[in-house]
């Protein structure tokens, strides 16, 4: 690891990278900031643009906006009490009240002080836990990624929404759109119907276009214009947080950025999960109980601090088997294997010195993030008010643009729409769009891994259960469905007694 | 006021680039296409001589760009160019051997579409072997390949330039009908594979099987040229053609489309003759990408191209099954 340190600080310290992760964590802080823009949008709208950089301003970039779409999120959550983005709900809980109360500015700090210390958490564990997983994961074969695999198929569950029945269903639709282009093990096309440009199937950063960002468009075109109101005169507090308020925000924060890690790790799983569960945590854990769903200081903290936690930790299995720990960082995928990033294998050794710079980018990443929140949150809660007619259309520009640049070709950018009226037509039946994008990202390896895996073994299923890693993995595929079914059950009983 | 300054600082932006571009410079900027990764050799190969170009033409400017699609992306070309455009593609055995046997509804155009421009450099593919087998020559090869039921080799995709060279050696030495090529999708998913022990064997560039070497991973058995491999870490590796057995290097041509004027052609072809005959770029090309510098006459190319298409078309039926 240490003879990585230098060269990797050498690529890192440049003009060129330190600008690229304030222009992304501006881009991010302002799109969380906007309830309905995401940050998987903001990050799928902007990846075309670091197909033209190298390896570390590109990932810089794209961290920026990550780490900063933690944050932006509670901007909005604590002004208007709407959520910019899903993960920031568990802050809105305390974040609002503590505002009502009339103290706006105090919320923002802790939402941000709480933010960056999860970010900095997750960047060091990254940098320390990151390389040791790398090492295990170099011992993982064709088997034992199909079993990474299909333990990842299983978060599916989570990501389903009311109906897990939709959710497979969608999760079906991906799979099936990953089988679009040449077969991976016999080179033979697959479902091309003689179109040239679906020979190497669809490229994953244009179906998401579609998927989550032109059908958010088609989805605001049906409903009446509005705007959010924003009383800037509510930020007019000193902001002061006292220092009982430090010493009691201090375990949260702390046990908050441990679950969010862990949580982080688990491929599939996302913040969402990690702030509302560290958030039960701290109320649990608190000696003020009575103040949670009020304005608790804890309560924001501890939320904050575990969405932030999360960023860093999603990026080892990304990194290590080339398993997103979520859907922003999927798409963070292509832009590392633009670069001739292979996450996996020997990324570590071969490419040590851009690993180690990207895993402590991150920590800077976070720090500056901490700067910016700190002389323009005023700024990125104005943004929250921008009129939706003037937004729109320069989402659509965006989305065009960006499908178009992926192969310089306007085919991509009819998949595109055609993907964003799939998408719309999907949300019509209530059916979520995130298992879709997990089929894709997923179905390729999967099917070529368990293929591959049966021709090593000449047909033998043996193959699944021939090392350590594939038993684990086979252990915690079944615990995950176990444990659902589980759930499941609980939730039918508690609608039965109802 | 501040409207007025703005919008006079806009038009006369506006006015001086519109001005810079009617300066009736005969710089014609060509632009090279790469069908593959950004990532890949030939995209880098590519970006360093249109780095390179200012340095040796005041006429042409090259500027190198990567696509991603293989003969999508030529199709796309083909159809989208005309003669006498500034746009240059690179293609080479894969399509205009491989492809146009296996799947010719892939390939929307034929090498009459194009005019040979020159060839950047070429590579010699070497076959590594799993340490434990301790396989260190041809000699060893054929002892091992007695002995065994089945002989599985990793290859970056099932019917790439590398399949089809393990197809040609292990088919020429009488072993076709055990062999089981395993497709990885990358070279160095396949040199990791026999690494690990999942294959018997890999087929790939030198560069992509260095780090495994190095590390004690592989042996190399050998190199798939006409002779052994004479510099570097892999000096002294046997060549397959010293005993008779099929091979061929890769290589990857840089083609205009067909009826451009013959003097433009020759034009660009000195162009990269010169960068190639650069120190600099000879040694980047050797030490760093392991390749060589490899110009070429368009019936060295017309040679080559029928070479693997033989190849292909022999050892067919052990590839594709």
């Amino acid at each position: 690891m240490l003879e990585y340190i230098v060269p990797a600080l050498q690529h890192l310290f440049t003009l060129e990278n330190f600008l690229w992760i304030n222009i992304g964590v501006f881009i991010g802080s302002v799109f969380a900031a906007i309830p309905g823009l995401s940050v998987i949008l903001c990050v799928i709208l902007f990846l075309p643009f670091t197909y033209r950089m190298t390896a570390i301003p590109g990932m810089m970039f794209l961290l920026g906006i990550y780490c900063a779409g933690g944050y932006g999120g509670s901007v909005s959550a604590i002004l208007i009490n709407t959520p910019g983005t899903p993960h920031a709900a568990a802050t809105m809980m305390d974040g609002h009240p503590l505002s009502r109360n009339g103290r706006t500015k105090a919320a923002l700090k802790i939402a941000l002080y709480a933010s960056a210390f999860g970010g900095v958490f997750s960047a060091l564990m990254l940098l320390f836990l990151g390389p040791q997983v790398a090492q295990i994961a170099a011992q993982l074969g064709t088997a034992e990624y199909f079993m990474v695999c299909l333990f990842g198929l299983t978060i599916i569950a989570g990501v389903s929404g009311k109906s897990m029945i939709k959710g497979i269903i969608a999760a079906c639709i991906g799979l099936l759109i990953s089988c679009i282009g040449a077969d991976p093990m016999t080179s033979y096309d697959r479902f091309t119907f003689g179109v040239p440009r679906l020979y190497l199937g669809l490229d994953l950063a244009i179906c998401l276009i579609g998927l989550f960002a032109l059908v958010e468009v088609l989805a605001k075109a049906e409903k009446k214009p509005g705007q959010l109101i924003l009383d800037s005169k509510k930020m007019n507090d000193n902001g002061e947080i006292t220092k009982d308020e430090f010493k009691r925000m201090i375990r949260p924060t702390i046990l908050s950025s441990i679950i969010g890690v862990l949580v982080g790790i688990i491929p599939g799983t996302g913040a969402s999960e990690a702030s509302w569960f560290s958030y039960d945590r701290a109320k649990a854990m608190s000696k003020h109980k009575e103040e949670f769903g009020h304005g608790s200081v804890e309560g924001i903290a501890a939320a904050e601090s575990a969405n932030n936690a999360v960023t860093g930790a999603t990026l080892i299995p990304l990194l290590t088997m080339g398993i997103p720990g979520d859907g922003t960082v999927a798409i963070m995928l292509s832009a590392l294997m633009i670069n001739g990033l292979n996450p996996g294998l020997s990324l570590f050794t071969t490419q040590g010195d851009i690993m180690y710079a990207i895993m402590i980018g991150l920590v800077f990443v976070n720090l500056f993030m901490l700067l910016q929140g700190t002389f323009l949150t005023r700024l990125f809660a104005k943004v929250v008010s921008i009129p939706q007619e003037i937004l729109t259309p320069i989402i659509v520009l965006f989305c065009f643009a960006g499908a178009y640049s992926v192969n310089k070709n306007y085919f991509d950018v009819g998949v595109a729409l055609i993907f964003a009226v799939i998408a719309w037509l999907l949300r019509k039946l209530d059916m979520p769009p995130v298992p879709i994008l997990l089929g894709m990202v997923l179905g390729n390896m999967t099917e070529t891994n368990f293929r591959r895996a049966l021709l090593i073994s000449n047909g033998s299923p043996k193959i699944f259960v021939s090392s350590i890693y594939c038993i684990i993995f086979v252990i915690l595929t079944v615990l995950a469905v176990a444990t659902l079914i589980r759930s499941k059950m609980k939730e039918a009983k508690g609608e039965t007694k109802r | 006021m501040k409207k007025r300054i703005l919008s006079s600082i806009l038009a006369l932006t506006m006015a001086a680039g519109l001005l810079a571009g009617c300066g009736g410079s005969k710089t014609a900027t060509w632009t090279v296409t790469c069908p593959w990764a950004p990532s890949g050799v030939a995209a880098m190969v590519s970006q360093k001589a249109a780095a390179m170009s200012t340095d040796y033409s005041e006429n042409i400017i090259l500027v190198a760009d990567a696509i991603k699609g293989d003969a999508a992306t030529v199709n796309t070309w083909v159809a989208d160019t005309k003669a006498d455009d500034t746009e240059l593609v690179f293609a080479g055995e894969g399509l205009f051997s491989i492809t146009s046997i296996l799947d010719p509804a892939k390939l929307q155009f034929t090498y009459d579409d194009f005019m040979f421009v020159e060839n950047l450099y070429s590579s010699v593919f070497v076959m590594s072997a799993d340490a434990k087998l301790n396989i260190k020559g041809i000699e060893d090869l054929k002892v091992y390949a007695e002995g065994v039921d089945e002989i599985s080799v990793a290859a970056n995709g099932a019917t790439s330039s590398e399949a089809f060279l393990a197809a040609a050696l292990f088919g020429s030495m009488g072993f076709g009908d055990k062999l089981k090529i395993t497709p990885y999708s990358s070279a160095a998913e396949a040199a990791q594979a026999v690494a690990r022990g999942e294959t018997n064997f890999a087929v790939s560039h030198q560069s992509q099987i260095l780090e495994t070497y190095q590390q004690g991973g592989v042996t190399i058995v050998c190199a798939f040229d006409g002779e052994d491999i004479s510099e570097g870490e892999f000096a002294g590796v046997e060549g397959v053609g010293k005993y008779g057995y099929p091979y061929f290097r890769n290589r990857c041509f840089v083609l205009a489309r067909s009826g451009t004027k013959a003097e433009t052609v020759a034009e660009l072809k000195k162009l990269y003759d010169d960068i190639l005959a650069n120190d600099e770029m000879s040694a980047w090309l050797n030490d760093t990408m392991m390749l060589e510098v490899d110009t070429m006459s368009e019936a060295d190319v017309q040679e080559h191209i029928q070479n693997v298409q033989d190849i292909v078309n022999e050892y067919y039926d052990i590839v594709v099954g």
